[in-house]
C-alpha cells in the first residue's frame, strides 16, 4: 500500500505490539487490590476508611482504563474526551462537597431543635 | 480512472469515509464519548450517595454492613476476570486467532449471567428481608433515619449497573456472532474493540459501587 506509508502511524498501528502477559500482569494486581480493599474495608479505620477505599478503586480503575481498555495507546481526542468527563465530575463533586462540608448543625436533617435557652 | 476505482473498497468502510484509518478513528471517538456521558450518567447517582451518607452517617454505615460481602466479593472478581477475557478476546481476533475470540467472548458472558446470579440472590435476601427502597422498607435490623435511603440507593445504583450488565451481555453476543461469521480479523475488529470497551466501563462502575455499597 503506498498511501498507507505517507501517512503518520494510524492508531491501530500506534497500538503498540505487546503479548497478553500484560493483561495478566493487569488482572493479578486488579485481584491483589481487591482483597486488600475487602481486608482493610472492614477495619475501624474511622476517617481513613473511605479515603483508602477510594484510593484502592481509583488506583484499580486506572489500571482498567489505561490497561484494559487502551487509553496508554489512545488518540488524543479520545484521551480528551473521557478525561473531561472526570473533570466535569470532579467539578460537581466540588460544588457539591463545598456546600456540604461548610454547613452548620442546624442545615442537617439529623439536627436537633435549637434551645436558645431562657426567654 | 478515478480513486475509487484504482483502490477496491474496505467491505465495512461507509460510503461517507474516505479511508478505513478515518472511519475506525471517528468511531473510537465517538465511543469514548458516549463512554464520556455513562461516566456522567453513574456521577450523578455517586454524588446523591455521597450526599445522603453525609446526612446519615451512622445509618449508611450500619446498613452497608448488613449486605453480603461474600457474594460482593465474589462479582468483583467475576467481573474484573470478565474484563481480562475480553481483553484476550480482543488480543486474540487482532491476531487472527478466531476460534479462541470465540471461547473467550463465551467466557465473558458466562462470566456476566454468573454476575446476574449472584446479584439476584443478593436482591432475593433483600427483598426477603424487606430491605427495600422508600415506603417499602421494613427491615428491623437498621431503623435509624435514612435506612430506606441507603436501600433506595443500592437498589439505584446496583439496579443500573446491572442493566449495564445485560447491555452489556447483549453488545458482546452481537460481537461473537459477527465473529463467527469471520467479518473480523487482523484488519478490522474495530467493533471487537468497541464491544470490549463497553464491557470495561461496567467493570469500571462496579470498581467503585462496591467499596461505596459494601466496604464504608
Amino acid at each position: 500500500m503506498a498511501d498507507a506509508t505517507r501517512k503518520p502511524p494510524s492508531e491501530a498501528e500506534r497500538h503498540a505490539e505487546h503479548g497478553t502477559g500484560r493483561y495478566f500482569a493487569v488482572w493479578a494486581i486488579l485481584l491483589v487490590f481487591t482483597c486488600l480493599t475487602v481486608w482493610t474495608g472492614r477495619m475501624d479505620l474511622g476517617a481513613v476508611n473511605i479515603f483508602l477505599a477510594m484510593t484502592i478503586a481509583t488506583i484499580k480503575a486506572t489500571l482498567v482504563v489505561l490497561f484494559f481498555m487502551h487509553m496508554s495507546e489512545a488518540a488524543g481526542a479520545n484521551r480528551l474526551v473521557f478525561l473531561m468527563s472526570f473533570l466535569f465530575m470532579a467539578l460537581m463533586m466540588i460544588g457539591v462537597f463545598g456546600d456540604l462540608w461548610t454547613r452548620n448543625e442546624m442545615t442537617l436533617p439529623s439536627a436537633h431543635p435549637i434551645n436558645f435557652g431562657p426567654e | 480512472m478515478s480513486s475509487s476505482d484504482t483502490h477496491a473498497r474496505h467491505p465495512y468502510l461507509a460510503e461517507h469515509y474516505e479511508t478505513i484509518e478515518k472511519q475506525d478513528h471517528a468511531v473510537r471517538l465517538g465511543m469514548w464519548l458516549f463512554l464520556g456521558t455513562e461516566v456522567l450518567l453513574f456521577a450523578g447517582l455517586f454524588l446523591g450517595y455521597t450526599v445522603y451518607r453525609h446526612f446519615y452517617h451512622e445509618t449508611f454505615h450500619e446498613a452497608s454492613r448488613t449486605l453480603n460481602l461474600t457474594l460482593g466479593t465474589i462479582n468483583t472478581i467475576v467481573l474484573i476476570t470478565s474484563s481480562l477475557s475480553v481483553a484476550l478476546a480482543y488480543h486474540a481476533i487482532k491476531h487472527g486467532q478466531r476460534q479462541k475470540c470465540l471461547g473467550l467472548l463465551t467466557f465473558t458472558i458466562i462470566c456476566a449471567l454468573g454476575f446476574l446470579v449472584i446479584k439476584g440472590f443478593e436482591y432475593q435476601h433483600k427483598f426477603a428481608e424487606g430491605a427495600l427502597p422508600g415506603q417499602f422498607y421494613r427491615f428491623h435490623e437498621v431503623t435509624g433515619p435514612g435506612a430506606n435511603l441507603f436501600f433506595t440507593i443500592y437498589f439505584l445504583t446496583t439496579g443500573l449497573h446491572a442493566f449495564h450488565v445485560i447491555v452489556g451481555m447483549s453488545v458482546l453476543i452481537w460481537v461473537m456472532k459477527g465473529v463467527w461469521k469471520g467479518k473480523y480479523g487482523p484488519d478490522y475488529y474495530v467493533p471487537v474493540e468497541l464491544g470490549g470497551l463497553y464491557w470495561h466501563l461496567v467493570d469500571l462502575v462496579w470498581i467503585f459501587l462496591f467499596p461505596l455499597l459494601y466496604l464504608i
